[in-house]
């Protein structure tokens, strides 16, 4: 059953910068997300160079649907359901590989790369030749759709084209990694389990107000280079302190609050970036070469803002790309209070031995679950998920009120995405709950999309 | 001639013993110094060439079972020189490593020891471990899997030059790796 308007109407104010904590483990409304968002949204599968070969083959997760990435003979790609026609077994138990056919091991149908059903047990003495082959293959997507050479799915056969889908945001974010040249996939995704709603792990990718204390060992221990003022200033801490009283000293000293160090891109659909700009960040020690930003190719494809944008995007409603280390990342809501990770890290075909170890070891070295920040990231979400349970807690609104109504949003209409020039703010997340308020109401793709077109300031 | 014979035999299982003896005495002492949380002692018994890795295993096929794990030069979780190791350790001992504060508590059980190669100076050793974690009010994990360590004798007791930690689980079934292995 489907949650009443009114009630959906009070779970996020924009004006007040405030939401619901029940959205965060409430299992009627994960019911919804499962159906209305992960039910018709382009969902990220995988990448191409993990499926070269013809027979290659890569599982991904829709929603609680479990799909097959298929190369198949002709170069094609097809997105099958992983469930057999007969009595539903899964048709492939293995999370990636190569094989010539899927054989269900139940009864032993038998389906080739293109899902189609080619061998029965018994198709002449059991079902007498009855059986309609043509109507048993398997199920495929609605749709299936790559971007430079990212591959995506949706289930819903109304869902627009994956290029406007995307909008500037995706379209942008999915460049910044495709861009720094013919991109593959490393081998190995790191897949772990987070007991949190993947709502939190979605949000922090905009929130670059926690790593300076979430993160202040790494960058303490020197595992992680601290990003500095470029004018040297530091941001006020007064009475920030430990439980044994000492003022915690911050490493980190972004934070000013006249020039604008941060750009913010909010998007249809939900789609949205946040975080400092090149100019802010650096090279970091020379841990990220920010070189692909002056190329011909990102001359076209990109425009000003986004050349200069380090952020983070996210690709509404889970696929956060990290374009400085080179790596993208799904948050799969496996339950209200359950979120599986899944690490993808690309390096250039061409990179030579050097440059593919250093992109290798920051991927295993920053993000990841034994990642210098990742570790600590994990135990925030699930100890605020498991405080939206209590009758008292779960009243008290949560607040992303950080430079609220201060985030003057612009529209050039060129390549860039509407864009907020601005300092550390929370209007990323603000955006994402707004925009997954209309996406749970459930109204159709024109409606979602007026619904989710960014207003003037936020 | 039968009596040389007998004594030789003894003598060799005398010796195999004390190897043994020595390498699980020196894995037994590791452990206790992992769950005292005693970082700094425990990285010391890396020689400073170590490699430290876990690779990614994946379900895969039978047929394809030469593909279950990734190698060097691939995603792993931890691919570590002793420089990383001494950044872990350094970064446990900031007081700001949230992840470890309030501290995990840990017990390392390590089983199943087989030297399968003596080379005089080094040892190619396999173990099997359980990890068992416990944090706060309800974190439980329990990790198990086997370590492919090359110990190198050093003063009388050895260095870990090499350890090749393989966990059981595909997905890992916990929200991160804060603890050695
Ligand atoms: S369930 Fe697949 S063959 Fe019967
Ligand atoms: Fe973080």
């Amino acid at each position: 059953m489907a949650i009443a308007a009114e009630k959906l109407q009070q779970l996020v104010s924009l004006d007040r910068g405030e939401i619901d904590r029940s959205i965060f483990s409430d299992s009627e409304i994960f019911e919804q997300e499962i159906t209305s968002i992960f039910g018709r949204s382009w969902l990220f599968l995988c990448h191409e160079s993990q499926i070269a070969k013809a027979g290659d083959f890569f599982e991904a997760p829709m929603g609680r649907d479990n799909v097959l990435v298929v190369r198949q003979k002709d170069g094609g790609i097809k997105g099958l359901l992983n469930t057999c026609a007969h009595r539903g077994n899964a048709v492939c138990r293995a999370e990636e590989g190569n094989v010539k056919n899927f054989m269900c091991t139940y009864h032993g149908w038998t389906y080739d790369l293109a899902g189609k059903l080619i061998g029965v047990p018994g198709l002449q003495e059991l079902y007498h030749n009855e059986l309609d082959l043509a109507a048993h293959g398997l199920r495929e997507v609605a749709q299936l759709d790559t971007y430079r050479g990212f591959v995506f799915a949706t289930a819903d056969r109304d869902a627009p084209p994956l290029a406007e889908f995307l909008g500037r945001t995706g379209r942008a974010g999915l460049e910044m990694i495709a861009g720094q040249g013919e991109m593959e996939v490393v081998p190995g995704i790191q897949k772990f389990v987070i007991p949190c709603n993947w709502k939190f792990a979605v949000d922090n990718l905009f929130d670059w107000y926690h790593p300076q204390i979430t993160h202040l060992s790494a960058l303490q221990a020197g595992l992680v280079p601290a990003p500095t003022d470029p004018r040297g200033r530091q941001m006020s801490a007064t009475g920030v302190a430990g439980p044994d009283g000492a003022e915690l000293e911050l490493m980190g000293g972004v934070a000013n609050e006249d020039t604008p160090d941060q750009i913010v891109f909010l998007d249809v659909f939900g789609h949205a970036l946040a975080g400092p700009t090149v100019e802010t960040m650096g090279n970091l020690d020379g841990a990220v070469d920010h070189s692909w930003r002056d190329t011909p190719r990102a001359r076209e494809a990109l425009g000003p803002m986004a050349r200069r944008a380090v952020g983070h995007t996210n690709i509404f409603p889970t696929l956060w790309i990290a374009p400085e280390i080179r790596q993208v990342s799904l948050r799969v809501p496996r339950g209200p209070e359950l979120t599986e990770i899944w690490w993808f890290t690309f390096v250039p075909r061409e990179a030579g031995p050097q440059e593919r170890a250093m992109t290798i070891q920051a991927a295993i070295h920053v993000f990841g679950p034994a990642g210098a920040l990742e570790q600590e990231d994990g135990e925030n979400w699930t100890q605020s998920t498991i405080q939206t349970r209590g009758t008292a807690s779960r009243m008290i609104p949560q607040a992303l009120k950080m430079n609220l109504g201060r985030g003057k949003i612009v529209d050039d209409d060129g390549q860039d995405p509407p864009y907020i020039e601005c300092g550390i703010n929370e209007h990323g997340q603000l955006w994402t709950f707004a925009s997954w308020m209309a996406w749970l109401s459930g109204c159709g793709w024109d409606e979602l999309r007026n619904r989710t077109t960014p207003p003037d300031v936020i | 001639m039968t009596v040389d014979h007998s004594i030789r035999a003894e003598t060799d299982t005398l010796a195999a013993a004390l190897r043994q003896f020595e390498v699980e005495r020196f894995y037994t002492d590791e452990a206790a110094l992992l769950d005292a949380h005693r970082y700094h002692e425990w990285v010391q018994l890396f020689s400073d060439d170590t490699h430290y890795f876990m690779p990614i295993r994946r379900t895969r096929l039978r047929r394809e079972l030469d593909k279950e794990f990734t190698k060097p030069g691939e995603i792993a979780y931890f691919d570590d020189t002793k420089p990383i190791l001494l950044g872990r350790v350094a970064k446990l001992a900031t007081g700001t490593a949230w992840a470890e504060d309030p501290p995990s508590r840990t017990r390392h059980f390590v089983t199943n020891v087989r030297i399968e190669e003596d080379r005089g100076d080094e040892l190619e050793v396999s173990s099997n471990f359980i990890l068992y974690r416990t944090r706060l009010k309800s974190e439980e994990t329990t990790w198990a899997g086997s370590r492919r360590d090359l110990l190198r004798r050093h003063e009388g007791s050895f260095l870990i030059a090499r350890r090749h930690i393989l966990l059981e689980q595909t997905v890992l079934l916990s929200q991160n790796l804060s603890n050695f292995f």
